[in-house]
């Protein structure tokens, strides 16, 4: 407190001097033990004191605060106002807020404030004043102390600079993962055709199944033509995910596309994947391998038959759904992974579609899903034979959308991509003019 | 699933590795690693004894593959002995079976 009488009418700064006789001498014993007075704890406080009239003038100002300020005493009692020791900034929030909040409330607490050194330095303040009333209520002076915020401030700024680092940061990594899996998804569309090409006399439909949206998947399929009468297909699964199953796929993809051109041949061109595959990784101590079903189709444009040659790689076999609701798998055992060994095998398998007839390929991921309540079993190639029989006849669209649903209903025993691709020969038309018997 | 675990002996034929646990993608490296270790002599056989192999994914064939490749490059076989039922249906369904000779156990994958 501060207890000099000041040069204000209706001494309004002394002390008040209501403690009883025996506090005040212990408060002096205490204070002189201290070598401490209450004129040297307001001269050196470690705040800044002033008290000014009620227009700002400053009336009385601690050593502290004019230390801070770089002034003499007598440049500013009498001589400046509070107003005039702040930064522009300062003053012009002290105008528009801090002097009206105090005029209206009689204090305010804690706002922070720039006072401006001599040499216009700034140094950041916390502003608490008080009004001092006189016995009339009118009010007399403005007591302010000044917290030295210079550390706390410092302090601020360097959290909300460092918020700011972790914002940029974090709007970055967003930017970069958004513009990730743009880059992901245009590529996983670069493996799979967008939609499959009208091939006619034949129905196709293809569906697949993506296990992760942030991995690229390992399986592809496509169908395309090799010459005026024939169309090839293929489906198959990379071993791995992600990044490098791309890349395997995009060669596997392009090499049997090549291929097929060349020599439209289902055994010479998985041998020749085989070598490409076999050359690129795993003589260089990387073997990396894929599983694949080839093959080229020939549509008999006055049977409506359709003739099939297809070799297998390591693939599960194809399924057949017949016309006459019965279905099989056509065989292709020992065909060899492709890209394994240097001289690999091939299994290849004929068959004749007749209308109604529908030629399923899928990848492991249908037939490896796990089902049961506690998803121990696999659902199995018997599983799928059943499947294929209760939907014998259904155009391949139809069985792509039953098999989609299959697939839906593993939940989450289905971890792994699943592609399918049907090729079907549409049923001939009940009433159809020329299948009618002569009368 | 379970840590990978190999114990190494010597059998008149060669090597006999006992894979314990699964080979899978997180553990198929360490038999790579080991695989670097390998030391086999022309004509020798490599015998992965995989009676302890509780689990195998594509990443263990792979690795199984690999291991054909390293006795294969010191002129040496690998042979496969107590593999696990399901093992051996992919092992048939992708064509191996005809490139490494699988046995029902190490006594009859080390006999000379």
């Amino acid at each position: 407190m501060m207890c000099r009488s000041g040069q204000q009418p209706d001494q309004p700064d002394s002390c008040d001097h209501q403690h009883s006789g025996g506090e005040a001498t212990a408060t002096a014993a205490f204070a002189a033990l201290l070598e401490d007075s209450a004129e040297e704890l307001y001269e050196s406080a470690p705040c800044g004191y002033l008290s000014t009239l009620m227009d700002g003038t400053v009336a009385k100002i601690n050593a502290t605060l004019l230390d801070w300020l770089g002034l003499a005493r007598e440049a500013v009692v009498g001589r400046m106002r509070f107003s005039d020791l702040l930064t522009v900034g300062g003053r012009l929030y002290h105008e528009t807020h801090f002097a009206p909040l105090l005029q209206m409330q009689g204090s305010i607490n804690g706002i922070a404030l720039d006072l401006r050194h001599a040499d216009g330095d700034r140094i950041p303040v916390l502003a608490s004043s008080v009004v001092k009333y006189g016995s009339m209520g009118k009010p007399l002076l403005i007591r302010t102390t000044l917290f030295d915020a210079r550390d706390r401030r410092a302090y601020e700024e360097e959290l909300l600079r460092r918020r700011a680092v972790a914002e940029e940061a974090r709007r970055q990594a967003e930017a970069d993962r958004a513009r990730l899996q743009d880059a992901l998804a245009v590529l996983q569309r670069s493996l799979l055709p967008d939609t499959l090409p009208v091939v006619p006399g034949l129905d196709t439909a293809a569906y697949y199944h993506t296990a992760s949206p942030d991995e690229l998947g390992g399986d592809f399929y496509d169908i395309f033509p090799v010459d005026g009468k024939r169309f090839a297909f293929f489906l198959g699964d990379v071993c791995g995910k992600g990044p490098q199953a791309a890349a395997l796929t995009s060669l596997t993809r392009y090499t049997l596309r090549a291929a097929a051109l060349h020599e439209p041949d289902p055994r010479s061109t998985l041998t020749t994947l085989n070598k490409v595959l076999h050359e690129r990784y795993a003589a260089g101590g990387d073997p990396r391998y894929c599983t694949a079903i080839f093959g080229i189709l020939e549509i008999d444009e006055t049977t409506d038959q359709v003739f099939v040659q297809l070799a297998s790689g390591g693939h599960p076999p194809v399924l057949i759904l017949r016309a006459d609701g019965t279905a099989e798998y056509l065989p292709t055992p020992g065909g060899l992974l492709i890209g394994v060994l240097p001289e690999a095998r091939f299994t290849a398998a004929t068959t004749t579609l007749s209308p109604g007839d529908t030629l399923l390929l899928y990848t492991d991921g249908l037939t490896e899903a796990r089902t049961g309540t506690d998803r121990s079993s696999l659902y199995g190639e018997d599983a799928l034979l059943d499947f294929g029989t209760r939907h014998a006849g259904a155009p391949a669209h139809d069985l792509v959308q039953a098999l989609t649903a299959l697939l839906d209903g593993f939940g989450d025993g289905l971890d792994d991509d699943t592609a399918l691709l049907a090729l079907g020969v549409p049923a001939r038309p009940a009433a159809r003019p020329t299948t009618r018997s002569r009368p | 699933m379970t840590p990978l675990k190999i114990t190494v002996r010597d059998a008149s034929t060669g090597p006999v590795w006992e894979i314990n646990g699964a080979l899978d993608y997180t553990t198929a490296p360490e038999l790579r690693e080991q695989l670097t270790t390998l030391t086999i002599r022309p004509g020798q056989r490599l015998v992965l004894d995989l009676a302890g192999m509780d689990f195998c994914d594509s990443s263990g064939i792979t690795a199984l593959i690999t291991a054909h490749n390293h006795a294969q490059a010191a002129q040496a076989d690998l042979a496969l002995a107590a593999v696990p039922a399901n093992t051996v249906r992919v092992l048939r369904m992708v064509g191996l079976d005809q490139v490494i000779p699988l046995y029902p156990d190490t006594d009859a994958a080390t006999r000379p």
